[in-house]
């Protein structure tokens, strides 16, 4: 194990804009296994993978670049806990490192606001900071209550492993990261036939994501988990606040409650379900509490 | 008969990435693990890729194109024998979709929330009351002014 774990934490928009319990969960379990977040000023938007991306792919790596040089000039990595976020200051890292002419490019925008990039900083889903930096020991022992008998249906999104020579976090077809974290708090790890069917969300189209939202519902349906979870809040995004259009759209009555890992590892360090933000989900998590026999349910 | 349209192509190669779809192949690896093309009927990677070397930038980038249908979940990366990188190449048709002010609306209102906050989700109060009660401090502001000059 290393000797001090620090980080700088990114958290990006859609995390500290709409699912700040994500960020809430994540800054309340980690101090609880040894990991130290150092906030920095300055950071922006990734800028998103998505549609900034499409808009114009140099401007998109350049943003990503300012980004870089913030958390490099201080001279700690980036521990990011969106996929979206992880995604962009990857690829951007990558692609500067790959390509001297793309370099030079953005270097010379850079200098506009006196920047420079030099490629020394990584950039860490923080579930692989779980793994490789903490280690499933360590993490175990901060458990003080195991979610024993929690049937969770495990959903990975595809940013977090893909590109794969980009990303490097786990086997893209068959990935057992989150199955690991999940056993170490006590849970016991569902599959389910879609779990790396992307969640649809970046298709700008309106039938297509809500019908993979409800292909990945379907696969999970009969499984008898009492949740799904995930590390990405696009994801979340989907199938949360999703359910409830795709239920109002096809007629169904799923109500399945979507968790991120971090809320469920607080439980398990035997932290307040309400600090974890549980009581800000659109898809009601009372059942998950109430079977885990947590009296106050929010 | 079709005419190949070399401009295009030339268009293309200039935005990163969207250079590699000379070395397709149309083998069609990528098409078996798109979701989009589960879901689809005219969503083909492989088919995007020849419309590419044959130049059919009309299709390809007009209003409504069905390049905005992939989801960019790099599947066709994973799978690709030729390194084409069939997404990235569809975020370079994106890029030259909306120099023309084709895009979909949502993403224009996206990009302009970046270059006016350097955020694309909003630090409202309301959030800030969320997120104090969550024991959070207020979202950080990111710096507008650098991202403008970066920008212009």
């Amino acid at each position: 194990m290393k000797e001090k774990l620090e980080y700088t934490p990114f958290f990006g928009c859609m995390i500290t804009t709409k699912y700040p319990q994500f960020e809430a969960a994540v800054r309340k379990t980690l101090p609880l296994i040894g990991v130290e977040l150092t906030d920095l000023d300055g950071f922006s938007c990734c800028p998103d993978p998505i549609y900034f991306k499409a808009f114009d792919k140099e401007e998109w790596i350049t943003l990503a670049a300012r980004n870089l040089c913030v958390a490099e000039e201080a001279g700690l990595d980036i521990v990011t806990c969106c996929s979206g976020c992880t995604a962009t200051l990857n690829e951007a890292n990558h692609l500067l490192h790959e390509s001297d002419e793309i370099l030079e490019r953005v270097n010379k925008r850079l200098k506009k606001v006196g920047k420079e990039f030099k490629g020394k900083v990584k950039v860490r889903h923080i579930v692989t900071v779980l793994r490789d930096d903490v280690g499933y020991d360590r993490l175990a022992e901060s458990v003080v209550k195991p979610l024993e008998g929690l049937r969770v249906a495990i959903h990975y999104g595809c940013h977090l492993l893909k590109p794969s020579h980009i990303m490097q976090v786990d086997d893209p077809d068959r990935p057992t990261i989150l199955e690991d974290l999940m056993k170490q708090i006590g849970v016991e790890p569902v599959e389910h036939e879609e779990k790396i069917l992307c969640c649809g969300k970046a298709c700008m189209d309106e039938h297509i994501p809500l019908e993979m939202t409800r292909d990945v519902l379907k696969s999970i349906e009969d499984l008898k988990v009492d949740c799904m979870g995930l590390i990405c809040p696009t994801c979340f995004d989907e199938y949360d606040l999703g359910q409830l259009m795709l239920n109002r759209k096809f007629k169904t009555n799923f109500s399945l409650p979507v968790i991120y890992y971090f809320q469920l590892l607080g439980l398990a360090q035997g932290q307040d379900p309400k600090e974890m933000g549980f009581h800000r989900h659109k898809i009601k998590t009372k059942p998950v509490l109430e079977k885990l026999q947590l009296e106050k349910v929010p | 008969m079709t005419t190949l349209d070399f401009e295009f192509k030339k268009k293309l190669d200039k935005i990163i990435g969207g250079e590699l779809h000379s070395y397709c192949f149309q083998c069609g690896a990528c098409v078996g693990d798109c979701p989009t093309a589960r879901y689809s009927e005219r969503f083909n990677p492989r088919l995007i890729m020849l419309m590419c070397i044959m130049g059919r930038h009309e299709e390809l980038l007009k209003q409504d194109s069905v390049i905005w249908e992939c989801t960019n979940c790099y599947n066709c990366m994973e799978r690709c024998p030729q390194d084409v990188k069939p997404a990235e190449v569809i975020v370079a048709l994106k890029n030259l979709s909306g120099q023309q002010g084709n895009q979909p609306q949502k993403l224009g209102d996206m990009v302009k929330a970046v270059e006016k906050t350097g955020m694309t989700g909003q630090a409202t109060k309301a959030i800030n009351k969320i997120r104090e009660d969550l024991g959070l401090g207020p979202v950080k502001p990111a710096p507008t002014q650098e991202i403008l000059k970066l920008l212009e």
